[in-house]
């Protein structure tokens, strides 16, 4: 249920364009601000009485039904010694349940020509089904299933533990820079969980029994702790009734969910940590990482311009600056990472072959310090905004993209109306407020930097004479 | 960051495990819990293949228009007919580069501009090789509609090649490949290639290797593009929120001047016979093993083709996967085990590829090669061959949901001259397969005896189980000594 684009809006943008040509030819250059503006999503919301939030939005422009069910847990929930535990009961939630064999949820989706999967972040686990429209109630009932009733037992959670550690070897461990992220956060934060990885250590995924999922599961896998969100070809009346016909049954939790979450405490001073990389370190890397909000607060919008101007695009500045015009860099970029609990806005330098990690420590260290000194011009906010709106425009193209941002705005901004608001909060950030957030943020005694080298390296020779300049 | 349970583009869907249900050590939540099977469908709509256009300029430029207009964007997406595979020869890597460099400068507009003028309409440029095309991608809003088409033609037509941007891209490429050569699945991707299509140039390393890459010229790079960036040697999709008839004016404005050339002969290039060999690439202190196994297989034309596709997808696809059920589901081996078959103009390939621990490579690679066999020892079951029609015939809505992967399957179709009217007709064409079928091109196709067999991985850990497994004739290369243009790879 798309209202069409309104065509006025094209003309109107026309016409900034044109005004921007006039100005350009007495003045500098002026960016025209994009006049597109992504269609709003319709929807509904509901919550049943056992507590499940549900969200039904229909969208008729192709016979399938997507459906995500987002349990508000995820690394971040973990106690101590059992790091990537999440992750782990995720892929135990494939292993069955009262009427459904191990193994064969997935295959009774693919069956019906579906396709499902599982994630887990820091914040969320979420099970996700897409299928032909009329297999609605398929996916209903497998999801309702396993949130009721799922089985438990010794010897598949000891061979899915064998998975998810081969998992771990494969993305990360054996990978080129595959453990970078899991390096910084262990070195910026103390006491919050984010310090950890969502994959979590080997041994603590050895230390995990049979027992923590049993109650991993009645802690967290209940209907409110829950968000359930289709989109599709669906008329709403028959999609709730089918909903509440799966899921009303699923009995209410027995206590409240847990939400207590050590705080990181401020960090007051900077922190400079060197390490070696025996394994898979191509190149030194060098990262500049400081504390910031999170997701939500006023200050995340401003954050996410300046990563945009420092990052999206060959134009930005990190790119121009270190890879294309200085060449301190085979790859450099900025991102703020705005998550649910206070995260990290980090700026990372692969250092190019002959050059040194100082000259790209400094780069990195003055972009960030500009931010503070400089309003950025308004050519960069308004090129920022227009790649935003291009990110809301291409990022709601699937059934799947639009209920990821409806299940987004439910669960972790408790506010589903911020799916469409956010746009109109974007296009008025102004110049000061990016200032504003970098003074706040980025200053010295607030931040990381973490230098990897990697061991002496028994690469060939001429890979490493052919790099330098 | 996010941690999916299975690889989001080999979804692994396993097949009908007839496990013993075990009992649950742990008592559900739900006591009262009904005893159920799936419930019914709903009365099903039909999904039809979506509208598109095709039309032509009279230079021979085709063009393919799709229009779709829920969302205010355009996908703008010029295809050039030639690739890495037709790199010269001793240099691999120039279809790449020149396609790097489109974006770094025309006659018009240096890198920098080229950069600020995207960026500054919140568009994405894409530009690049793969081994049978060359592409310039622009995605824009609808309000930077004739931006973008202009943007696309500049670049695909006037690109300026200056010394200084070569220079910088080409240390780009070789930084790239340093740490591609310390990625256990490139070095295994690369080295496979080399192993199957011995000298074809399909089997060359599309972004070349270090020292091909630092032979590269201007010259080189302006040949190519002299050569190959032709108007009746493309396909331009444009997709999206536009009018289909102003769109196609807007085509005609910016591509109509745009010369014919005539093409250079193709090197046509018989495919090698397979033939067994066990290559391990030694990579101390790794934890796993990469490993490839697999053979040439069928141009993307064959006759033959769909039904080796399903073969293919039994072995390790969606809808099937017995290599994801022999090696992750029952014995917790591998994160990941699939199997691809890539066809194309000449000649294709079937790779199944899975990484284990290292410990465990004899008893992967083992059983890997056993399936293999039994694919073309035995005939598949009728259950599973349902099942594979199942999802690929069932998944023809989903696959046609953006008017990208509409474009996409109506390119393909037009760059190897295969029957457009098939496109709607898939599910039927799945659907018709036999259990003979299947049968009858494994038993043509299949060769388990001249297995191509790749695996990077630490050789200490593996070398002496190999042989226990069965494994002889094993040669071992360090990365070092790796020479990928070596004739006799």
């Amino acid at each position: 249920m798309f209202p069409s684009r309104l065509r006025t809006g094209r003309w109107l943008s026309r016409i900034l364009v044109l005004t921007a040509v006039l100005i350009g030819l007495s003045a500098v250059p002026t960016i025209a601000q994009t006049g597109v503006r992504p269609a709003a999503l319709d929807y509904q919301l509901y919550t049943l009485d056992n507590g499940l939030t549900v969200i039904l939005s229909e969208d008729h422009s192709t016979p399938i039904v997507h459906l995500q069910l987002v349990y508000h847990v995820g690394s971040k929930n973990e106690r101590p010694g059992r790091t990537g535990f999440a992750h782990l009961f995720e892929h135990m939630m494939f292993k069955g349940s009262h009427n459904v064999r191990s193994d064969s949820h997935l295959s009774l989706i693919s069956q019906v020509g579906g396709d499902g999967n599982g994630y887990t972040t820091e914040d969320t686990t979420t099970f996700l089904e897409t299928v032909p429209a009329q297999y609605l109630p398929l996916v209903l009932w497998l999801e309702a299933d396993r949130m009721a009733t799922l089985r438990i037992d010794e010897r598949t959670f000891e061979a899915e533990r064998e998975v998810v550690k081969e998992e771990r070897r494969w993305r990360y461990e054996d990978t080129p820079f595959g453990l970078l992220t899991e390096l910084m956060y262990d070195q910026a934060y103390s006491v919050h969980p984010y310090k950890h990885s969502a994959i979590g250590s080997m041994e603590d995924l050895e230390a995990a029994s049979v027992e923590d999922v049993q109650e991993f599961y009645d802690m967290y896998y209940v209907p409110e702790n829950a968000t359930l969100v289709l989109v599709g070809d669906f008329e709403t009346p028959r999609a709730l009734a089918l909903v509440k016909q799966y899921f009303d049954r699923v009995q209410k939790a027995r206590r409240p969910v847990p939400r207590d979450i050590e705080r990181e405490p401020t960090q007051t001073e900077e922190r400079r940590v060197t390490l070696t990389q025996s394994q898979n370190w191509p190149l030194p890397t060098v990262l500049v990482a400081h504390h910031i909000t999170y997701d939500g607060h006023p200050d995340a919008y401003p954050l996410h311009i300046a990563a945009k101007v420092l990052s999206d695009g060959q134009s930005s500045r990190i790119y121009r600056r270190l890879v294309y015009e200085n060449q301190l860099a085979v790859s450099a970029f900025g991102n703020g990472s705005l998550i649910e609990d206070p995260n990290l806005f980090y700026a990372v330098s692969v250092v190019q072959p002959g050059r040194t990690t100082t000259d790209s420590e400094k780069a990195l260290i003055g972009e960030l310090d500009r931010l503070k000194t400089e309003l950025i011009s308004e050519q960069e906010l308004q090129q920022a905004k227009n790649q935003f709106a291009r990110d809301y425009v291409f990022g709601r193209l699937t059934v799947e993209q639009k209920a990821s941002h409806l299940a987004h705005a439910a669960v972790i901004h408790d506010d589903v109306t911020t799916v469409d608001a956010e746009f109109d909060v974007f296009m008025s950030v102004s110049r000061e407020d990016v200032r504003r957030v970098a003074q706040t943020y980025f200053t010295k005694e607030n931040r990381l930097i973490l230098t990897i080298l990697p061991q002496a390296s028994v690469g060939r020779s001429f890979l490493r004479s052919g790099g330098s300049q | 960051m996010k941690l999916a349970i299975f690889q989001p583009v080999t979804i692994i869907l396993l097949a009908f495990l007839l496990l013993v249900v075990s009992v649950p050590t742990v008592a559900q939540r739900s006591t009262d819990w009904p005893r159920e099977s799936p419930p019914p469908p709903l009365p099903a709509k039909e999904a039809t293949f979506p509208h598109y256009e095709i039309r032509n300029l009279d230079n021979g430029l085709q063009v393919v228009l799709v229009k779709h207009h829920e969302q205010p964007a355009v996908n703008l997406r010029l295809m050039i007919g030639a690739g890495s595979a037709s790199d010269p020869e001793g240099k691999s890597g120039v279809a790449a580069l020149t396609g790097q460099l489109l974006a770094q400068g025309t006659t018009d507009l240096g890198a920098t501009e080229i950069a600020e003028k995207v960026d500054a309409v919140g568009g994405v440029l894409d530009v690049g090789a793969g081994t049978e095309l060359s592409f310039v991608n622009v995605l824009v809003m609808t309000d930077s509609f004739e931006f973008g088409i202009d943007f696309v033609g500049d670049i695909a037509r006037n690109p300026s090649f200056t010394q200084a941007e070569i220079d910088r891209q080409r240390q780009q490429v070789l930084s790239g490949l340093r740490v591609s050569y310390d990625d256990p699945g490139y070095l295994a991707g690369v080295v496979f290639g080399r192993l199957v299509y011995g000298e074809h140039p399909y089997g060359m390393p599309p972004n070349g290797t270090p020292e091909s890459v630092q032979q590269i010229t201007r010259d080189d790079l302006q040949a190519f593009h002299n050569a190959y960036y032709a108007p009746n040697n493309a396909l331009l999709a444009v997709v999206g929120d536009i009018d289909v008839d102003e769109a196609f004016l807007e085509v005609e404005r910016v591509f109509g001047d745009w010369a014919q050339k005539a093409m250079p002969a193709v090197r046509e290039m018989e495919m090698l016979q397979p033939a067994h060999r066990v290559v391990v690439v030694d990579k101390p202190g790794s934890l796993q093993t990469a490993i490839r196994v697999g053979h040439v297989a069928l141009p993307r034309v064959s006759p033959d083709y769909q039904a080796f596709d399903v073969a293919i997808k039994i072995l390790g696809g969606e809808g099937g996967n017995r290599l994801g059920s022999v090696l992750r589901t029952e014995r917790s081996l591998t994160y990941s085990a699939s199997a691809d078959f890539v066809s194309r103009r000449f000649g294709g390939d079937f790779m199944g590829k899975t990484e284990t621990r290292s410990a465990a490579t004899a008893e992967v690679l083992r059983l890997m090669v056993d399936e293999v066999a039994r694919l073309r020892g035995e005939r598949v079951s009728p259950r599973e061959l349902e099942n594979a029609q199942a999802y690929l015939a069932g998944s023809f809505p989903l696959a046609i949901e953006t008017p990208n992967a509409i474009a996409a399957q109506v390119l393909e179709s037009l760059l190897y001259g295969l029957d457009l009217d098939d496109l709607p007709r898939y599910p039927n064409r799945i659907n018709q397969l036999t259990v003979n079928d299947i049968q009858q091109v494994t038993q043509m196709h299949l060769q388990p005896e001249s297995l191509s067999i790749v695996l990077v991985g630490e050789a200490s850990a593996f070398l002496s189980d190999l042989q226990a497994a069965g494994f002889k004739d094993v040669e071992v290369m360090s990365i070092e000594d790796l020479d990928l243009e070596s004739v006799d790879f």
